[in-house]
């Protein structure tokens, strides 16, 4: 309980300072009761913090989706190839993840910049799905490796298709590691702040950059700064606690051989 | 041959008639401008900052003046240089008026990214006589210039280093004044810490703009001779002796926690009562007797830099507004910061907001500017001016527009935190900044005496 509330306590007084007008934020000595304000709230949605949140769903949302589309049979797939090339095309695909992600800034920008990508909801897409196809492919593979073949090749004999197989057989099986994976990629491109401060400018702008905005040349805007930072942890908080059930048992399920 | 019938004449009379009254309605140079630019779009960008708020409520009469479409956007400081360091770098045409950052100004006019407007102001038809660059104060326009002197930008921005203390009462409780040295720092502070619990002294980490001017009070500099020789002089007895007096300052007499504080942070400690004196951008300052949080606007009182036994070197700094070199829509551009900074937009900004740090002469030495800066019966207008002629005289700002001055600026903070921190000596903690420094400087291919 004491250590819960050690690990809570930053986003807990993130939450109050959220209710607290800038004068009581910086009241000295700090008071745990006071006269709560929902106007940092308020001051979000009529700022243009309401859009950059909504692109942070969407690119989250999409490239969660299209990094599962892609990476989960590609991971089944090489999981179940048994050339030799395999184990090097597995190696290849976490080319993306080998380089720290400043390495790739300028090429991504001038490359986005051609093609008109920068400052678009594609573009971050594009960009996020490349770094979690990666990521999908290999925490995905492992849990196929565990998977017996009997299973598939019993569905075969029954009369199913290769992709029937894996999609009425497999892929129901591999539920843990599909949330688990899930909440890992959602996590990248939500909490992404790097990415989408070189590719955006105003209208693809995410909801970490947007927060920043809120510290002016002047001065600070600590009620929005934490009003903001406590929506962007929502979200995920959210997601986390619905696919808690499978979230442990995904991120360990692939690490056993049995 | 047949003459022009009287339906052609009168045709052509009513054509002439129409004309001529559409000419007599506008003046004859706005109707030029509009038609040349009608339909532009520029985009101008800029950091968070009091002066554009303020300037966009007036853009439409900008855009309706000239046909010209401004897409203005603000970002966090830090966001905006980042974005516009890696869009001037790789030579862009997505910006058409940037802001030239002060800190940044050295790296960007050096590395030619930036459009000289000599050859807009030089020319009558791009420029009126009465627009007059030369309005504007030298000191913080120094920093928009080459070292052949072309200038890149006008300032829009000067910030003015100068003394606030909010709780000046418990100053004058304890039979004392204003500290004007130093050493009269130290004794105040001494008078005055923890008294009705309130700290004497508060800064933020930003050392290296913060301790400069009390490294230079006792004669040391960052590098030798700026911008000509940036050997840095960190490893000095008197850069050891400042930050130790400096380190000293910050943890015997700021509140808790005052070496992490933002800029932000210090200014919320002084505007809640909870520090009393502050060295730091008249930015900064204002808000004290100004601002509707603030518990210290009775009692707050302004004063200048103090001097060190070697002299007086309060930090200004300058930011203005550029062309991009790769921008297309470069005339548009600057009919736009024309119109920005022209002497009419300056003087309305401070004369409808209070805007404080202007750099036009002529706005500072008028009589809204003095009124606007007359805070608790001191006349702060002076102090701002004095400090920004304090910056021009002797150029001993230049050290802080070289362009590895973020890099080595970073060297500083480092060190001075393990200072104040009591994990090194002065001595040890800046030379080993020094050879971090030097080693910046040779990467980065400048010539360094060693």
């Amino acid at each position: 309980m004491v250590l819960a509330l050690l690990a809570l306590s930053p986003f807990l007084w993130l939450l109050l300072m959220s209710f607290k007008t800038n004068a009581e934020i910086f009241r000295f000595p700090p008071r745990l009761f006071f006269e709560a304000t929902m106007a940092n709230y308020g001051a979000l949605w009529t700022s243009e913090f309401r859009n950059s949140f909504a692109n942070s769903l969407i690119v989250s949302v999409v490239s969660t989706l299209l990094s599962l589309a892609i990476g989960v049979p590609a991971a089944y797939a090489l999981s179940r190839w048994t050339s030799r090339g395999s184990g090097t095309i597995t190696l290849w695909i976490l080319a993306s993840r080998m380089a720290p992600p400043i390495a790739f800034t300028i090429p991504y920008f001038l490359v986005y910049r051609h093609l008109e990508l920068l400052d678009t909801l594609t573009g971050l897409i594009i960009i996020y799905l490349t770094f979690n196809l990666s990521l999908v492919i290999w925490m995905m593979r492992p849990f196929y490796d565990q998977l017996p073949r009997s299973l598939e090749e019993a569905a075969w004999i029954d009369g199913a298709t290769l992709w029937q197989g894996f999609t009425r057989i497999i892929l129901p099986l591999s539920g843990p590691g599909l949330a688990a994976t899930a909440i890992l990629c959602f996590l990248f491109a939500w909490n992404d702040f790097f990415f989408a401060l070189i590719l955006t400018r105003t209208e693809a702008m995410t909801a970490p950059v947007a927060v920043v905005n809120f510290m002016n040349y002047e001065g600070w805007e600590w009620g929005r700064i934490a009003a903001g930072g406590t929506m962007i942890m929502l979200p995920v908080l959210i997601f986390s606690f619905v696919v808690r059930r499978y979230l442990v048992h995904g991120l360990t399920g692939g690490a056993l051989k049995g | 041959m047949r003459g022009p019938n009287r339906r052609a004449i009168l045709r052509s009379a009513g054509g002439a008639s129409v004309l001529a009254s559409g000419l007599l309605a506008a003046p004859p140079i706005l109707a030029q401008t509009k038609s040349a630019f009608a339909g532009t779009t520029i985009n101008a960008s800029c950091f968070q900052t009091t002066y554009f708020e303020y300037l966009k409520a007036y853009l439409p009469e900008f855009e309706q003046k000239t046909g010209i479409k401004v897409n203005f956007t603000m970002q966090a400081f830090p966001v905006y240089n980042q974005r516009t360091d890696l869009e001037l770098s790789t030579r862009g045409s997505a910006l058409d008026v940037c802001n030239v950052t002060f800190i940044y100004s050295g790296r960007w006019i050096g590395a030619g990214w930036l459009t000289s407007l000599d050859s807009f102001t030089k020319d009558p038809k791009l420029t009126p006589a009465d627009w007059a660059p030369e309005d504007f104060a030298g000191g913080p326009q120094s920093a928009m210039q080459n070292a052949k002197g072309e200038t890149f930008g006008f300032t829009w921005e000067a910030g003015a280093m100068i003394l606030a203390a909010a709780r000046y009462d418990l100053i004058e409780k304890q039979g004392l004044g204003l500290p004007r040295t130093f050493d009269e720092l130290i004794k105040v502070c001494d008078a005055v810490h923890n008294k009705d619990n309130v700290a004497a002294f508060t800064a933020d980490k930003l050392h290296h703009w913060n301790w400069i001017p009390y490294l230079m009070g006792v004669g040391g500099n960052v590098f030798k001779a700026p911008p000509e020789n940036l050997t840095p002089t960190l490893d000095t007895p008197e850069a050891a002796q400042s930050a130790e007096w400096y380190a000293n300052l910050l943890t015997k007499y700021g509140p808790d926690g005052i070496l992490s504080y933002s800029d932000d942070q210090s200014m919320r400690s002084q505007m809640s009562g909870r520090a009393n004196i502050r060295t730091q951008a008249i930015t900064w300052m204002v808000p004290l007797a100004k601002h509707a949080e603030s518990t210290v606007q009775k009692t707050v009182r302004y004063g200048l830099m103090p001097e060190g036994p070697k002299g007086n070197f309060p930090g200004s700094n300058s930011h203005g507004l550029g062309i991009p070199a790769g921008s297309r829509k470069k005339e548009a551009a600057w009919e736009f910061i024309k119109w920005a900074l022209s002497k009419e937009t300056v003087s309305m900004i401070v004369k409808n907001h209070g805007y404080p740090s202007v750099c036009r002469l002529s706005v500072i030495n008028g009589p809204e500017f003095k009124q606007v800066l007359t805070l608790n019966g001191q006349d702060v207008a002076s102090l701002f001016l004095e400090v920004l002629q304090l910056g021009g005289k002797t150029g001993y700002m230049k050290y802080r527009t070289v362009p590895v001055y973020p890099q080595v600026g970073d060297k500083i903070n480092k060190a001075m935190e393990r200072v104040a921190t009591r994990q090194q000596a002065a001595p040890a903690a800046f030379k080993q900044a020094q050879t971090e420094a030097l080693q910046d400087l040779q990467k980065a291919g400048i010539k360094v005496d060693l």
